[in-house]
């Protein structure tokens, strides 16, 4: 650990495939794009690109070094221009551990440390056994000064102090759930679409397209452009169903005396820990179809960059029961209350929440209903959006405690933010011109997560309270007397107001 | 009720408005560009013509609204506070903001000056969180500066951990 060492050898090929995967979409592109030009002898190209992608990843791993010193990760890399990185253990907000397929081949592991900002994707380790991640994460984690006396159970976490205080499982029946209601869903929808458009003037022209659609009972247009768009559903569907169903897979929530341990994934294997001190906030999605089959899925906001690029979201449990998010959270936010009074947008908001939903998809609606000579169902949408955003209403809201404040809104799902006071970066109160006449405003709050922060925010407000509410940022207390001065009872309201679970 | 602080707001200097008068004249020449490709790429003719003649039309409205009137209200509308406790920025025409900052929260700040505010002798002051950024636009290059170390002595005393 003191001398500068190098990756696992098999670090060179799993950054090509890493950069492959980046890339996946592009690469498609180019394939089907020179699948299409005869002149190209797009194989050598492929060929070329494997070969391109082989050296520089055998190029990196030779120049890639890494050594822990006195509590501090040092690493050497880059093939021309030479990058010295020097991570302290105080810095690190998360630490990452990956096995991917090809890693799992030789068990191998990827090691993550993420620090806040967004120089923290710089900090990967991309293949060492595993014995060797846990003892770096081991000293990474350690306190300072007594990290060599630390005792060493078999796993190589340290046993004083440290041992799991309780374990949170995914039952199968709700990881199904989980995967049939994914929202992922509407990224592979898209996804499909562009590869469609890609694909679509080889196949179209292509014997088995006309085989296929040859087929259907009787060959009209709508019939035709129906079961196109069914097709693409179920498909679209599918994928998400075994994305969701691979990622979230196995998946274990440990939680210990200083820190959260997140473990999931069938293929790629993936172990999170955040200390508890790093969570910025945490929020509770209830999704379209998941709120009325009660359930919801629960998120927690890290300064480090979290699962997806750029976001620092962690998805702290997939599914879960509405009746079982106030126990969960209690295990994890044991400091805080959860059960905050708030108050409501004021019921001359609900106009402006019904006309922000439903006047764009109503004008579009009916212009496409005068230009096309639509069927009169059409008019549903116009409908649901009126109901979307009477559900948008009903659902804002904003409460505080001591030191915790809870935002609750929705967008399509119904998002339920706990914010800590302390970690709030900004708070911005909004009035556009129309809010001034109704004496209305929206607030906005910052928490850092990721290289961009994340926001939470409600809308239509009234402005005298929510300058209350911004005030309560530097540091005032009597905000809940202050309130009772402004706010008509009907509008006060309990957040965060799940189900309780029935014991 | 609203009264919510005892340190005075300011105001940005008067110069920022030629910065962005002189700014907008020049930035927003870009918009006649589409009428111009649009010509080039439909012809002039018949129901074309009417087409590059009102896009044209309104550009101009705005492109002399974006000298003559956006400027002025943009400065007029731009309040910032700062104290030992949190920073405090006011802006927006139709739209109006009011961010507050933590001094805690603070990350860094520096000022920046570009070759048009340096013609001017201003200067920008960016404030970074770890979420956001938020810049106070034009101040005096000297007052920037003074602005610039007061937040960053602020923050210092009011040191917290992410």
């Amino acid at each position: 650990m003191y001398e500068f060492q190098r990756q696992h050898p098999v670090a060179a090929i799993s950054r090509a495939f890493g950069l492959i995967r980046g890339n996946l979409i592009t690469i498609l592109v180019f394939l089907f794009v020179g699948a299409r030009s005869e002149s190209f002898p797009f194989l050598w190209w492929i060929a070329g690109g494997f070969a391109l992608l082989l050296i520089l990843g055998v190029a990196n791993w030779w120049r890639f070094l890494y050594k822990i010193e006195d509590g501090e990760l040092h690493i050497k890399s880059g093939i021309f221009v030479r990058k010295n990185l020097y991570l302290t253990k105080d810095r690190i907000q998360v630490i990452d551990i990956t096995s991917g397929v090809i890693q799992r081949l030789f068990g191998l592991v990827k090691l993550d440390i993420q620090t806040a900002g967004s120089s923290s994707r710089e900090a990967a380790i991309e293949a060492v056994t595993i014995e060797k991640a846990k003892e770096i994460n081991r000293i990474l984690r350690s306190q300072k000064g007594d990290g060599e006396q630390i005792n060493v159970d078999e796993n190589g976490e340290p046993a004083v102090k440290d041992e799991i205080k309780k374990i949170f499982n995914l039952p199968g029946k709700e990881l199904l759930i989980a995967a049939s209601t994914s929202g992922s869903f509407g990224i592979a929808l898209s996804i499909l679409a562009t590869l469609f458009s890609q694909i679509e003037p080889i196949i179209s022209e292509s014997e088995l397209f006309e085989y296929l659609f040859g087929m259907l009972p009787s060959q009209t247009d709508t019939i035709l452009i129906i079961s196109v768009i069914v097709i693409f559903v179920v498909v679209a569907w599918l994928i998400s169903f075994f994305s969701t169903l691979f990622t979230y897979g196995d998946f274990h929530l440990e939680l210990k005396e200083k820190e959260i341990v997140i473990s999931r994934g069938i293929f790629e294997k993936k172990r999170i820990t955040v200390p508890y001190n790093r969570i910025q906030a945490i929020h509770v999605a209830e999704g379209l179809i998941r709120q009325p089959l009660g359930y919801a899925s629960i998120h927690l906001e890290s300064a480090g960059y979290g699962d997806d690029k750029g976001t620092g979201s962690i998805v702290l449990f997939p599914l879960i029961r509405q009746d079982q998010i106030l126990p969960l959270l209690d295990e994890v936010l044991p400091d805080y209350q959860k059960h905050h009074e708030g108050i409501k947008p004021p019921a001359r908001a609900l106009r402006r929440y019904l006309l922000r939903s439903a006047f764009l998809i109503t004008a579009i609606t009916a212009a496409l209903y005068y230009a096309f000579d639509l069927n009169n169902w059409i008019w549903i949408l116009p409908l649901l959006s009126i109901f979307w955003g009477w559900l948008k209403y009903k659902d804002a809201a904003v409460a505080w405690g001591e030191d915790i404040f809870l935002f609750r809104s929705r967008a399509l799902s119904k998002t339920t933010a706990y914010i800590r006071k302390n970690r709030v970066q900004d708070i911005t109160i909004s009035q556009s011109w129309i809010q001034r006449y109704r004496n209305l405003c929206s607030v906005q709050v910052h928490v850092a997560s990721g290289d961009q922060g994340k926001s939470f925010a409600v809308r239509d407000l009234e402005y005298d309270e929510a300058f209350i509410l911004m005030r309560e940022i530097k540091g005032k207390t009597e905000l809940t007397q202050e309130f009772s001065d402004l706010t008509e009872p009907e509008r006060w309201i309990s957040l965060p107001g799940w189900p309780q679970a029935a014991n | 009720m609203q009264v919510m602080k005892q340190t005075p707001f300011h105001k940005l200097t008067p110069r920022a408005i030629r910065v962005w008068q002189l700014g907008n004249a020049i930035g927003n020449l870009f918009f006649f560009a589409i009428p111009v490709v649009y010509g080039a790429v439909f012809g002039t003719q018949g129901f074309h013509f009417w087409v590059i003649a009102a896009t044209s039309l309104l550009f101009v409205v705005l492109w002399v609204l974006s000298i003559v009137l956006f400027p002025y209200l943009t400065w007029k509308n731009w309040r910032y506070s700062i104290d030992e406790k949190e920073i405090d920025l006011k802006r927006g025409v139709l739209m109006k903001n009011r961010t507050l900052i933590p001094l805690s929260r603070v990350q860094h700040v520096d000022t920046r000056q570009g070759p048009l505010l340096r013609f001017y002798d201003l200067a920008s002051v960016t404030i970074s969180t770890a979420a956001t950024t938020h810049e106070i636009p034009a101040l005096d290059a000297v007052l920037a500066d003074r602005v610039r170390n007061q937040i960053s002595t602020y923050a210092r005393l009011a040191e917290e951990d992410v």
